[in-house]
Formats: C-alpha cells, structure tokens, sequence
C-alpha cells in the first residue's frame, strides 16, 4: 500500500519538501482512522456495555428472583461447565452444524444460479425475476411463517391438496409436523426461500462487475460457458461469494425466528433443537439469564472458531493485490 | 446473434417459471387478502377469489394508528439507511484502500459483532438505552438498528470495492484530486450496485426488525408497522387472518416501492465493467 | 382455555443489567400518568369497559390520566422483563393465571390489600388461588373462560340424536351416530386435537386423578396414579372413537373453530367464544352444551383459564395502580365482562350460561413456581402423543411423564 501512496505522490506534481512530507503523512495516515471512527464510535456507545454485561451475567447465577433484585451471585465458570456437561448441548451443536451446511449449500448454490441466470434473460424478465426476489425478500419472516403454515396445514393445506392431486401419493390431511425431520425440512425451505434473494443480488451485482470484453473474448476464442465461468467470472466472484457465505452460516447457525415460530413452542422438545432455539429455551423460557449468557458467549466461540480460516482468508483478501 | 436470442427466449422461460415458484407464497398471501372469509377457511383451497373483497383492506386501515406506524416506521428505517450506508462505504472504503494499523482488529470485530446471538443482547440493550433516555423513542431504535446494520454493510461493500481496479483510482489522481476525493469520485459510481444492494438490505432487514422495536417501544403513537402487524396475532383468540395478510401486503409495499426505485442501478447487466473511462 | 404459544420474534435471554445506576426505582414518575398494561383481547373485546373504567379513576384522582398500552400474549413477558431489569415497568400488567406463580416468587409484584376490592370474599376458588402467594395477595382477578361443547343442531338432527348427552358415554354413542351419517373424508364428530392437553387432563380430574400433589414442600407427580390412569385410559377410547384431528395437534393450528367452520366437524370443545368464529354459513345451526362427565349428569371439569391484574413492585405509583384495578374489576365493571361472555370473577354474579355453569366443576394446575417449565416443556403433550400414536401403553406414559413432573417442578 505504502508503494501505491508513493506512485500516487510521484504521479502527481513535483516532490514535497521534507517538513510538508510528514505533515501531509500524517494527515493523510489518519485519514483511514477518520473513515472508521463513526463506525466505531457509534457501535461501542450501543453495545459496549450489553457486551459487558453479557459476559458479566455468564459468570453469575441470575434469574427471574435476581433480575428484579439487579444483584446475582457469582458462580465462576459453573454455568459454562453446565451446559458443556449437558448432551443435549452436544447433540444440538450437531443438529445445527448438519442444518446449517445444508441450508447454505442451497442459499449459495441456488443464489448463484439464478444470479448467472438474471445475466442472460431480457430485460423485462431480468425486471421480473429481480422485482420478484425483492418481494420475497420484503416478506416480513412473521407473515412468511404463517403463510408457510397456512400452505403446510393439515385441514386444508394447499400443499397436500396439489401433491394429492399431481398423484404424488395420498398427501390428505397429512401432518407436515409429525416428525423432526419434516419439521427441519420445512424450515429449511423457509429459511433458504427467505434467504435467497439477497445471494442472489448480491451476486448478481457482483457479476456487472465482470467486464464484458473479457467473457466475449473467451467466447470468441470458443471456450464453454463452464470454463468461462471458472476462469473468467468466478475469480471475480470470489469476494462476494466468500462474503455472502460467511454471513449465511453465521445466520443460519444462529437462526432462530424461522423454525421457533414454524414449528412452534407446542411441538418443540430437545429432539429438534437447533442452537439458536436452545439458547431461547435454556435462558429465557426457563428464565435461566446467566446460564443464557453463558450459551450466547459459547455460540459466539463456536461460529468464531469454525470460521477462522476463513477470516484469516478474507482478513488477509485486498493483500497484495 | 440467433443462438443469443433463442438462448435468451430459453433462459426467459426459466426465470418465468422461477418468478412463479419463488413468489408463490407471496401470491397467495395477496389473493387470500382479498377473499372473502369462507374462502379463506374452505376446505378447499380457492386459487384466486371470484368475488374479492376490498373488506380486509379496509379493517386493516382503520385500525387505529396504521398510518402513525407507517409514518414511524418510514422515518425509522429511512434514517437508518442513510445513516448506515454513508458510514459504512467510508469505513469500507478505509478496510478496501488503505493499509493501517488496527484494521486486522476492525475486520475482526466488523465479523464478530454479526456472530453475536442478537437474541442475548435485547435485556442489556434495553437497559442502556434507558439509561440515555432512548427508551420509548424513535431515535433509540435508530441507534439500535444501526448497530446491527452497519457491520454487515461495512463487510459487504468491502467486497465490492475490492474489485474496483487501481488503474482506475489512480487515473483520477493525475487530474490532481486528493486520495479521498478521488476514491469518491471513482469509487461512487463504480460501487452503486454495491451500495443499492446493501441498501435494500439494510432497508428490508430494518422495515422487518420486530423483537427490538416491540421491546424498547411503548407508546402507541410511536410503534412501527412490524409491531403493528403482531397485534392480530398477538391476541389467544381469534386471529383475523384476513386482515392479517392485508395488513402484511400493505407492509411489503414500501419496499417494493424503494426496489423500483434503486434497480435500475443494479441492472447493469450488458453494460456492466463498462467503466471504459 | 388459554392456549398461548410463547413465541418471541427473537429470543430474549433476560440479561438483567446489575449494579451502580440501574437500581430498582430508578424511573422518573411519569407526570400523573399511569401506565395500565392489558392485552390485545380488551381491545378489541370491550375497549368500553376499558374507557369506563379510566373516566371513573380520572374522577377519583383528578390531574392523572390513564395510558393504556396493549400486549401480545407471545412477547409481553419478555418485555416485561426488560422494563423490570431497566425500568419504566407499568403500574399495572395483566398475567395469565399460568404465568402469575413464578412471577409472584420471585417477588416480582406488590402485595395488595384484598379487602379494598370488590366481592373480594366471594371471589371465584379457582382464580383466586392463582393470585395468591404465600399467604399475601397479588393477583386479582380479572375474568375467566371455561371450556364448553359447540356443536351443530342440525348434524345432531339429521343423525337422530334427539337429546342431547349427560354423559360421556353418551357423548361416545352420539359420536358414533354422528360419524355414521357419513359427512366426508376426515370428518370428526368431535374434533379434539390429540395433544390437546387442557381437554385430556379434564378426563384426569374427571375419574378423581390429578397433574401433581405437593406435600412438605416437594412436588410428586400423580399422573401414574390409578385414578390418573383410569382418566387417560378414558381419554385415549373416547379420541379414538370420536376425533380424527391428528393425534399430534394440540388444538392450536389449525383451530377448532375453522375446522368447524369447513364443515369437518359436528361438536367442538374449547372456550365459549369459539361461536364467535363458526363461520356464516353455520352461524344458525350452531348451539352450546356443557361437556358431561363419565358420571351421568354431572359437568366434564372445564379448565378455568383466566387472567389475573397485578401491580409490579418496581412502579412508582403502586398505590394509584391498585385503585385503577379496583375500578376496573368494580361489580358494575365485572358484570358488563359478563356479558360479553366472560365468566366474571365472582360467584355473587354467575349466571347460568352455558359457559358458567361449566364452571361450576373446574380444575387448575398445580400452583407451583416451576408449573411453566412443565408446560414449556410440552411434558403433558408429548405423553398424550405417546399414548394415542400407540408407542407406549397409558401406564408407562404416564409414568415416565410424572418422573418427568416430579424433577420439573422440584427445580431440577
């Protein structure tokens, strides 16, 4: 960086004398202090102290009695050695790593698609499809649930009557929430369908990016759309898609809106957990904050952990290039 | 030129039938809106009403304060966006150009912060906001969506600025522009569909936002749409369904509205990379 | 009666925020305006009694006015939570009679002076337990809901079934007749979800059984009592021969009401309002009767769900609260609730409606602190699905779910 500073200098007009040089160095070194200070200014007023106290509250006995009274009892390390002892914590952690990998393999891959598919339509259908991802996306997850549920009911589901009558097999009255496997299965398709569009955006907005001379180049020379892909768009793509995955399995690791509200608090148990609900139902429901807590800092722990090398990568992307 | 518009006529019928599976659910919240009540509840499902009814609309309406919440929620997310996104394409402009001690550390938090459970944070939040007097005001939710807005835009931008070509940065330099001006003036134009997409990200994942709103809001005339919308459901008894999902096709409009206004800056599509500056 | 789904947009893991500033009473008393905290059912059930009980309290105290803040059933604990942790908590907040308990162990309201409240010594057995702790007041209650059969006259007509049934067996033949008649595929004669635990445990008191007994300051579940047992077997013979809801519902999606309204059920069990939702075409044919016993001419025990009104004790105007909860459970404020079907709360002004007079044999939970994690932890739903799916016999459920009970409610 410093290199291009000084072609920059040089490109410019004659040498600054040495005193000018250090001044302007220095104002020109805050500069990119001054572009981050709202950011982190604005971010540790609100969640300095809600940092704090979350960790304060992992290392203290705290529930409903010591909340009204605001003074808990401290309990070292006792609530993390809890829930590291507890199997449900452990079979949870893998119900939800085996749901995540799912989820953003269908968010990604389908995300990409349809963004390479948005670059080869008309105009009016590219219009279409995007005004239509944008809806989705508007859906608030709220509504999306209870339209989901309505579609999925077992009285009068439109979901069983078309499969019914497409002799898919005797879908009457067939109860979509029966097991964990189908409860987890719709979930998914609510959290991928509600997912997708901003992939795809994304995506798609990376892909202008891509110049066009050099993908009809390619073309020219005869290359396959699949050798294109990989030689020309993808190394372009590569950012954006590193970043809309690091974000999706953040999300879906912790999600929590989508299956609470689709399977509901009637129909889920330790069977169907999944991080994000345990951490509800440990901490809030059972009005257990510090124990909560505790489960919040090791969520926070895991995510960080399975995501290091790739951070490292993306820390380190814009180096040297 | 054929091949390319016959692939074109395919791939149109592909997005067409794309556009009708994805916004199914969709569909079907907006015609249900509009059916009268023994259509919703029939056992057989109505694909579309022969005889719809403006009625749910109407309710959902005249329910006190709608258009307070509409008014509310719009100066919410609103200034949120703005604010979000001017703050972020600086700070993204920081982490993509320049090389300075500590960025590896503001990388790391910009990341962190999104691998927060958001959930254990609510009680805290609340609490500090109280204790500036946010509590109860629009400003508080402002400054609470912010945070949550700002290190996924930071982090995505990033990404799309990485991409803009030095060459280009450094052409508008030997017109004599300082480093910063030049970045904007580059950069601006270059990362608009960056910037359109984060935006309505941002937009859509404020007008949406419902847990913190409903905490940290309390009087009547200061809620948002979202916690609008929870009122037909919040009740043990009857859920109005219809004007539920009339209530619902109302709130995804302003979003709607903000898209067509933004997307022509995503379509770039054949002129795209196009900076033949 | 009240089958609350709590559901929380987001979860909210209550960290209460400590020390130096955040100390209880910290809140600025709001200029003469005290904040009432009800749920959305009053608005949109009788905001006059709402209104009527506001201008009484604004002539009582002249300068305050009332700010009325409505709540979802889903969130307003976890808002209240906030408010008790970071201030600005209501002066008055109405509580499910489920909820109250734990709340009210952990201190979390102010004692109240039950004699300043009208008919307080007549006060229905059932809701006033609920308000009660450890020998001091803190909920009055507000008004209650029983469960009673809705049933369509003219499916009962057209299946021969001339009266209508005193006791559970024959409520079983009626069934049978009804189904007999032939109305559709899926058709029940009475629609009861499977895990729809507020009318299964109903059998349970019915045959003289019970959830849970406490004794020297343990609980014991009771389910895998005989008696218990005999009221579960009875439950699982009539589900099967009366209901082809899914064995797996809980009475909450889809509700009885719109089953009832396609016109996939005859008779439905729930809260007298349910008629409110029947649908038009059934709005005629649609009457109520008291769910009978196994005991001829005897009531099925309803379970007498209801809401209580407290006072939190981090309000700054505690006092003020109380006399705002005394006009609005007033006698002439209790019986307007009467008449929109409420069951009031008082036996000095039960009628004898069909929602009443189900009343008159009721059951409640047990009153223990950690009742809520048992029904959080769908310990009730998951032994019915066991019993009615056939994966385990009535005993082994039933036992295996008073294990359960028992470390549950002992705060295990």
């Amino acid at each position: 960086m410093a290199q291009a500073e000084g072609t920059a200098v040089a490109a410019g007009a004659s040498w600054p004398r040495r005193r000018r040089l250090s001044r302007d160095r220095i104002l020109r070194g805050s500069v990119p202090y001054v572009l981050i200070l709202p950011v982190v200014a604005a971010i540790g007023a609100i969640l300095g102290y809600p940092l704090y106290s979350l960790v304060r509250l992992s290392l203290q006995h705290y529930g409903l009695f010591e909340l009204i009274r605001h003074q808990g009892q401290w309990v070292g390390l006792d609530n993390f050695a809890s829930v590291l002892r507890d199997p449900v914590f452990w079979h949870t952690l893998i119900r939800t790593v085996v749901f995540t990998a799912v989820n953003v393999a269908l968010t990604i891959g389908l995300g990409t698609l349809i963004a390479l598919l948005l670059t080869r339509v008309s105009a009016w259908a590219r219009v279409l499809l995007t005004g239509g991802l944008v809806l989705v996306w508007a859906t608030p997850v709220v509504v999306a649930v209870q339209i989901w549920y309505w579609m999925t009911n077992y009285q009068n589901g439109v979901l069983n009557f078309v499969l019914t009558r497409l002799r898919i097999g005797d879908f009457f009255q067939h109860d979509w929430y029966a097991t964990t496997f189908s409860q987890l299965g719709l979930t998914t398709t609510l959290v991928v369908w509600g997912a997708l569009p901003f992939v795809a955006i994304s995506v798609y907005a990376s892909l202008s990016q891509v110049p066009h001379e050099l993908v009809e180049a390619a073309e020219i020379d005869g290359a396959r759309p699949w050798r294109i892909f990989m030689d020309v768009t993808l190394p372009i793509l590569r950012p954006i898609l590193r970043i809309v995955t690091s974000l999706s399995s953040i999300w879906d690791f912790g999600v929590f809106t989508q299956p609470f509200l689709l399977i509901t608090q009637s129909h889920i148990h330790p069977g169907n957990y999944l991080m994000g609900i345990y951490l509800f139902e440990e901490g809030y429901v059972k009005t257990d904050f510090g124990r909560g807590a505790a489960i919040s800092l090791l969520m926070l722990l895991m995510v960080a952990a399975m995501s290091v090398f790739y951070v490292r990568k993306m820390v380190r992307m814009g180096d040297g290039e | 030129m054929n091949r390319r518009r016959t692939a074109s006529a395919g791939w149109n019928a592909v997005a067409v039938v794309l556009f009708v599976v994805m916004v199914f659910p969709v569909f079907w919240m907006i015609s249900t809106a509009f059916k009268p009540d023994d259509q919703i509840i029939g056992a057989n499902p109505t694909w579309f009403s022969l005889h719809p009814t403006l009625a749910h609309f109407r309710a959902a309406i005249h329910t006190p304060f709608f258009w307070t919440d509409v008014k509310n929620s719009l100066i919410i997310v609103c200034t949120t966006v703005a604010i979000s996104i001017a703050l972020a394409f600086l700070a993204a402009i920081a982490l993509a150009k320049y090389r300075f001690t500590g960025r590896k550390l503001f990388i790391v938090l910009m990341i962190g912060i999104q691998m927060l459970p958001q959930a254990g944070l609510i009680i805290p939040l609340y609490v500090v906001l109280a204790r500036y007097h946010q509590v109860n005001a629009l400003t508080g939710v402002i400054l609470t969506y912010m945070t949550f807005a700002l290190p996924f835009s930071v982090w995505t931008l990033r990404g799309f600025i990485i991409n803009i070509p030095r060459e280009l940065e450094e052409a508008a330099m030997v017109d004599g522009n300082s480093r910063l001006g030049a970045f904007v003036k580059i950069l601006l134009p270059l990362a608009a569909p960056g910037l359109v997409a984060t935006s309505v990200f941002a937009f859509i994942t404020s007008w949406n936002e419902y847990i913190f709103a409903r905490v940290l809001l309390n009087d009547q005339g200061k809620q948002t749409l979202t916690v609008w919308l929870s009122s037909f459901l919040g009740s043990s008894r009857h859920t109005d369904w219809g004007a539920l999902l009339a209530g619902s096709t109302l709130t995804a409009i302003p979003v709607l509205v903000f898209f067509l206004l933004v997307q022509r800056k995503i379509a770039f599509g054949l002129t795209a990379g196009a900076v033949k500056a | 009666m009240r089958s609350r789904v709590f559901v929380a947009a987001i979860a909210a893991v209550a960290l209460g925020v400590v020390a130096a500033t955040a100390s209880a009473g910290q809140q600025r008393a709001q200029a003469n305006k005290l904040t009432v905290w009800l749920q959305v059912d009053a608005q949109s059930g009788w905001p006059e009694i709402v209104a009527a009980a506001n201008t009484q309290f604004q002539q009582d105290h002249p300068g305050w006015s009332v700010d009325v803040q409505y709540q979802n059933w889903t969130d307003h604990l976890q808002k209240f939570d906030a408010t008790l942790a970071g201030g600005n908590s209501p002066d008055v907040i109405e509580m499910g009679n489920t909820e109250m308990t734990k709340y009210m162990a952990a201190g979390a309201f102010a004692p109240l002076d039950k004699t300043t409240f009208d008919n307080s010594a007549k006060w229905l057995a059932g809701l006033a337990k609920s308000g009660n702790y450890g020998g001091k007041t803190y909920g009055v209650p507000y008004y209650a809901g029983s469960r009673v059969a809705t049933y369509r006259t003219d499916l009962f007509a057209k299946a021969g079934i001339k009266k209508l049934p005193t006791s559970l067996a024959e409520l079983t033949t009626a069934a049978k007749k009804l189904m007999a008649t032939g109305n559709g595929k899926g058709f029940s004669p009475v629609y009861v979800g499977g895990e729809d635990w507020y009318v299964a445990m109903a059998f349970v008191y019915d045959y003289g059984g019970t959830i849970a007994r406490t004794q020297g300051g343990r609980w014991y579940g009771a389910l895998d009592s005989p008696r218990a047992i005999k009221g579960l077997t009875a439950y699982k013979n009539f589900f099967l021969a009366a209901s082809r809801a899914s064995k797996t519902n809980d009475g909450t999606k889809p509700n009885p009401y719109d089953v009832y309204a396609q016109g996939s059920a005859a008779v439905i069990v729930g809260p007298s309002w349910y008629s409110c939702c029947v649908g038009a075409k059934y709005k005629t044919t649609t009457a109520q009767f008291v769910l009978p016993s196994h005991i001829k001419g005897q009531s099925m025990p309803g379970f007498l769900g209801g809401s209580d009104l407290a006072v939190p004790v981090t309000s700054a105007n505690k006092s003020l609260g109380a006399d705002w909860i005394k006009d609005f459970t007033s006698t002439s404020s209790e019986k307007a609730l009467r008449a929109k079907g409420n069951i009031p709360n008082t036996t000095a002004l039960l009628g004898s409606s069909i929602n009443e007079r189900a009343a008159a044999r009721s059951w409640f939970v047990p009153t223990a602190k950690h009742w809520v994690d048992v029904e959080n932890g769908n310990i009730l739903k998951n032994m019915l699905g066991q019993i009615l799916t056939g994966k385990l016999t009535v005993k082994q459920a039933a036992s295996s779910a008073s294990d359960n009970i028992t470390s549950v409610l002992n705060g295990a």
